[in-house]
């Protein structure tokens, strides 16, 4: 098995403002795309030839992962112009394909333990996973180790509703065989196609995996996943930290950062490069910081995904809340994390700070309410409170 | 401007050297050929492109060769004319870029004591002046052959039977890459990147020796050792990886090369090199110089520094520049080229440094000529620009020249600290524009309909405007014209009418009022206006047949996203009409002659 097929074409409409200029897969976290740690695995477990389905925004993936060279591996790229269902993305990547391949999805995080199994198997095969509450489509069902239902239809067509308890889930990781694609052009989804297979006589055995296997559905996700990425940094400084400067736990610094005087860093924490911290600041795990981003003193982030060239003000708190690239803050900010209700499909209670889109820019002593999800290039007068969700470009004045 | 590489090793040759010259094609690629040390001398070239003589050519024996492509300056582009050329008896090749100017005088002469030339090049006379001094050691015959040459060169020389290459250059860029058991000349890294990354540059007037185990350099007749550079450019950089074309992946990277470029100039707004050591000369004026692009970039310059700084900027074009009396003796000089190599900004360095000027480069090849000739050179951070038409290398020089006015302004420190805010979320911004580019799409296809556009600009953005003119002729055909907006009535006006659509770059700036008369003014004519204009501004949406809205940046800033939208609105003309947009016709993408 040296071939992998990554579907990374699509857009996760739930996952708005954050997925309006990117795909799913190019959420960043710690520096890197979802999309990123999932090449980075399949090069662990030796697989070098990946075929990458992209659609929605492709040119960001292109930028990202150019010619996979960077990552130790060869990528070609297959286009889905259209995004009709991952049975579609599959039958694109047709000519592409040896005899036997992996299928995995380019937007979940998946570790190289995870797919170490299911690299090394032989076609047909299904990674499944214990999940708690998952949505009814995922839950398989299994019987002697083989799938006898890879999806369970709806009860209602366009609704999609949780299956309450600990249940197997289809991982979307699949080792498949070129027999396959056959029954890809009548169901919309691979699952579903599955299901003719074995309906027809095909068996598909399924996989179990206890290792991390993240999914990013709505907004808040963003942090659990940086959790979980956050729990394999390794400890490096790079660029310049100043004297009394402390830093404690797993922290790394890229370089040409500099830290200032007196910012005290607790790990997990990853920096990226060129940035400027400080002084004084503090910055709490977890978080993830990007590229050429300014934190002006006084300044506390805990548990918080900074995307690149961001800048944060003086006197500004910010806690469980996720800033997407491009934001200007001006100072004072108070982004507090509290539990609150959100309504994306439905109605979530989560604890949770600010979710600001990219481009934003905020004047001086903005109150940002927990929960509160801002769009894309909002702009926000000075002494301003901000809550509930607006849309892209607005203004709060 | 030719492209030449030449290979040594445990290899076959061939298939090295069409890679290698495959991705010297943006040098000129009008002809080209190899010439392959086995069984004797094979020697196989033609008025293709690389691509083309792969399909044609058999599979040569021999692990020794050169290969050259050409973009003719002196005799048309012809089988005949292509590199590599031979003496009379086959047994030596030479690749050349470079102009011999005194190879009349010594093709005469060479004739005269019975050589017989084949082609119209100049070239041709190095392969006779070699076979003439040649008494058994190349080196010294190659050697004696450049002491009779008057002009420029970069070449590599193979003998049959001989397991060398002898490279040599003057005046037009070689290197040398270091391989395992294999070693390379080439006129520029990405030539040999997918081979090696370990490369030597070479001096004026050097003279090396390669063998596929090591290199040996001499100066004057004596040994030297030059010192070994590790290239941190991918070849992955080099390649398209998804997109159709270089151009729209080098739009792409943008964003990137504008972050790396500022997170390469530091933190803080502090001088990065010595200017005040330049300022010593004590005048209070500053000159530029540039071709192409960089010249525009160049005038853009002189809005910032004039701002920023608050002294007079001339800018001039190299290419007339050295044709003019004065120099400005003793001023502060900027030169830029985004390759360094280009001739007359390079010849333009030379006569300033003579007349007592200290010369700036601003330049994106580390270890081009200019930067070996300059008394300083900025970097910018663009990586290696395939497509003929300068996007990222444009958007790479502006930020420099930002990032220098910004380090020596005189401007307050909280206007400052705002510049420098508006400048580290520039990625972003420019981002914001690829990101909306549907729009400016469906502009470009309209534009591509139409054979006559003007681009009109004022302040800080008419530069701008003759970037976007630029960009569209070069890649799309269609002629353009930028203009200073004001200009228009001084006489293109009776050229205005309903087939010639005009683009407009609105800036919220002094010169806002006076673009919207011109608006008007050529709507009463009945030509077409698509407009460029902040977001949010509704005002010219009733004039304009069409809106194109870029982000808010401030005034300084505004020509960066401009030029985004006008690269992109060439890209999709040029897209439409179906035009070859990296390689355009009749040009290359340095000019490394004058």
């Amino acid at each position: 098995m040296k071939q992998a097929v990554i579907l990374a074409a699509g857009e996760g409409r739930r996952l708005r403002p954050f997925t309006v200029n990117k795909p799913k897969a190019m959420i960043s976290i710690a520096g890197a795309p979802i999309l990123q740690y999932v090449v980075e695995s399949l090069a662990q477990n030796g697989i070098r030839d990946i075929v990458l389905v992209v659609g929605y925004r492709k040119e960001q993936i292109f930028d990202c992962m150019g010619s996979g060279e960077q990552f130790g591996v060869d990528i070609k790229y297959v286009t889905q112009e259209r995004q009709l269902g991952t049975t579609h993305a599959l039958s694109k990547a047709k000519a592409a394909v040896n005899d036997e391949f992996l299928v995995l999805p380019g937007d979940k995080l998946i570790e190289a333990d995870t797919i170490a199994q299911i690299a090394a198997a032989r076609p047909e095969a299904i990674l499944v996973k214990k999940m708690e509450d998952p949505f009814r489509s995922a839950v398989v069902t299994i019987e002697n180790g083989m799938i006898k239902e890879a999806t369970r239809p709806e009860r209602r067509v366009s609704t999609q509703s949780r299956e309450p308890g600990i249940q197997i889930v289809n991982t979307g990781i699949y080792c498949l065989s070129r027999a396959i694609l056959d029954y890809l052009k009548d169901e919309p989804s691979i699952p579903a196609a599955l299901n003719s297979v074995i309906a027809d006589g095909g068996k598909i055995r399924a996989l179990e995996t206890a290792s991390t296997w993240l999914d990013v559905v709505y907004p808040w996700d963003i942090l659990s996943l940086n959790g979980a990425v956050l729990r394999r940094v390794q400890g490096q400084l790079g660029g310049i930290i100043e004297t009394g400067v402390t830093i404690k736990g797993l922290v790394s610094v890229d370089e040409n950062t500099i830290i200032k005087s007196n910012c005290y860093i607790a790990g997990p924490v990853v920096i990226g490069r060129g940035c400027e911290i400080g002084p004084n600041v503090c910055i709490l795990p977890a978080t993830s910081i990007g590229d050429n981003v300014v934190i002006a003193p006084f300044t506390e982030v805990e548990n918080s995904v900074i995307g690149s060239d961001v800048s944060v003000g003086p006197g500004s708190i910010i806690q469980d809340s996720v800033i997407d690239k491009g934001c200007a803050i001006t100072g004072h900010l108070s982004a507090i994390s509290g539990e609150t209700e959100i309504k994306i499909d439905g109605y979530h209670r989560v604890k949770v700070g600010a979710m600001l889109g990219e481009g934003c820019s905020l004047g001086s002593n903005v109150v940002a309410m927990p929960g509160v999800i801002a769009g894309n290039y909002t702009q926000v007068k000075a002494l301003k409170l901000i809550s509930g969700q607006t849309p892209d470009r607005s203004l709060v004045v | 401007m030719c492209g030449i590489v030449g290979y040594i090793g445990n290899k076959p040759a061939q298939p090295v050297l069409f890679k290698c010259l495959a991705r010297l094609e943006y040098r000129g690629y009008d002809s080209c050929g190899i010439a392959v040390a086995g069984n004797g001398i094979d020697l196989q070239k033609d008025r293709l492109r690389v691509g083309e003589l792969v399909k044609k050519v058999p599979l040569l024996e021999g692990m020794t060769g050169v290969g050259h492509t050409r973009w003719a300056t002196c005799g048309e582009p012809s089988a005949a004319n292509a590199h590599p050329h031979l003496d009379c008896s086959g047994c030596i090749a030479v690749v050349h870029n470079g102009i011999i100017s005194n190879f009349q005088e010594l093709q005469q002469q060479l004739t005269d004591e019975g050589h017989h030339f084949l082609s119209q090049t100049d070239t041709e006379v190095l392969p006779h002046l070699i076979e003439k001094y040649y008494q058994g050691n190349l080196e010294e015959a190659v050697a004696a052959a450049l002491k009779d040459i008057e002009g420029s060169y970069a070449i590599v020389v193979l003998r049959e039977g001989e397991s060398k290459l002898v490279v040599a250059r003057k005046d037009s860029p070689l290197i040398v890459g270091i391989g395992d058991q294999e070693n390379f000349a080439a006129s520029d890294v990405p030539a040999i990147l997918d081979y090696t990354n370990r490369v030597v540059y070479l001096e004026e007037e050097d003279i090396g020796v390669i063998t596929n185990s090591g290199i040996e350099i001499r100066q004057n007749g004596s040994v030297i050792r030059r010192k070994e550079h590790k290239i941190p450019w991918s070849v992955d950089e080099a390649q398209k990886a998804g997109y159709e074309h270089f151009m729209l992946k080098e739009i792409h990277e943008q964003p990137r090369v504008i972050r790396d470029t500022l997170i390469g100039y530091g933190h803080e707004i502090a001088p990065i090199i010595d200017l005040e050591s330049m300022r010593d000369t004590g005048t209070e004026a500053m000159l530029f110089v540039a071709c192409g692009t960089s010249y525009h970039a160049g005038l853009v310059g002189k809005c910032i520094f004039e701002e920023l700084l608050g002294i007079p900027v001339r800018v001039e074009l190299a290419s007339e520049f050295n044709y003019y009396p004065q120099t400005l003796a003793k001023t502060m000089s900027i030169v830029i080229t985004q390759s360094g190599e280009t001739a007359d900004t390079i010849k333009a360095t030379r006569r300033l440094q003579e007349k007592g000027c200290h010369v700036l480069a601003i330049t994106n090849v580390v270890g081009s000529t200019i930067s070996r000739i300059a008394d300083l050179t900025l970097y910018t951070q663009a990586g290696p620009e395939i497509s003929v038409a300068s996007t990222k290398s444009f958007i790479a020089e502006l930020v420099a020249l930002y990032w220098l006015a910004m380090s020596y302004s005189i401007a307050d420190i909280k206007r400052l600290a705002d510049m420098l805010m508006t400048l580290r979320q520039l990625p972003n911004t420019v981002q914001q524009v690829l990101d909306n580019k549907s729009g400016i799409k469906q502009c470009g296809e309209y534009l591509a309909g139409y054979d006559n556009i003007f681009f009109i600009g004022r302040g800080i953005n008419y530069p701008v405007a003759l970037e976007g003119a630029l960009k569209l002729k070069e890649i799309s055909y269609i002629h353009a014209e930028g203009y200073a907006a004001g200009e228009l009535k001084h006489g293109p006006f009776a050229l205005l009418d309903k087939d010639t659509p005009v683009v407009a770059v609105v800036a919220k700036d002094n010169t806002y009022e006076a673009m919207l008369n011109n608006i008007r003014e050529i709507k009463t004519r009945g030509a077409p206006v698509i407009a460029l204009v902040e977001n949010g501004d509704e005002s010219v949406g009733e004039m304009a047949d069409f809106v194109i809205s870029v982000p808010k940046v401030g005034l300084i800033f505004s020509p960066i996203v401009n030029s985004v939208v006008l690269q992109l609105l060439a890209y999709y003309a040029a897209e439409k009409r179906g035009c070859p947009i990296d390689f355009p016709r009749n040009l290359a993408k340095s000019v490394t002659v004058e």
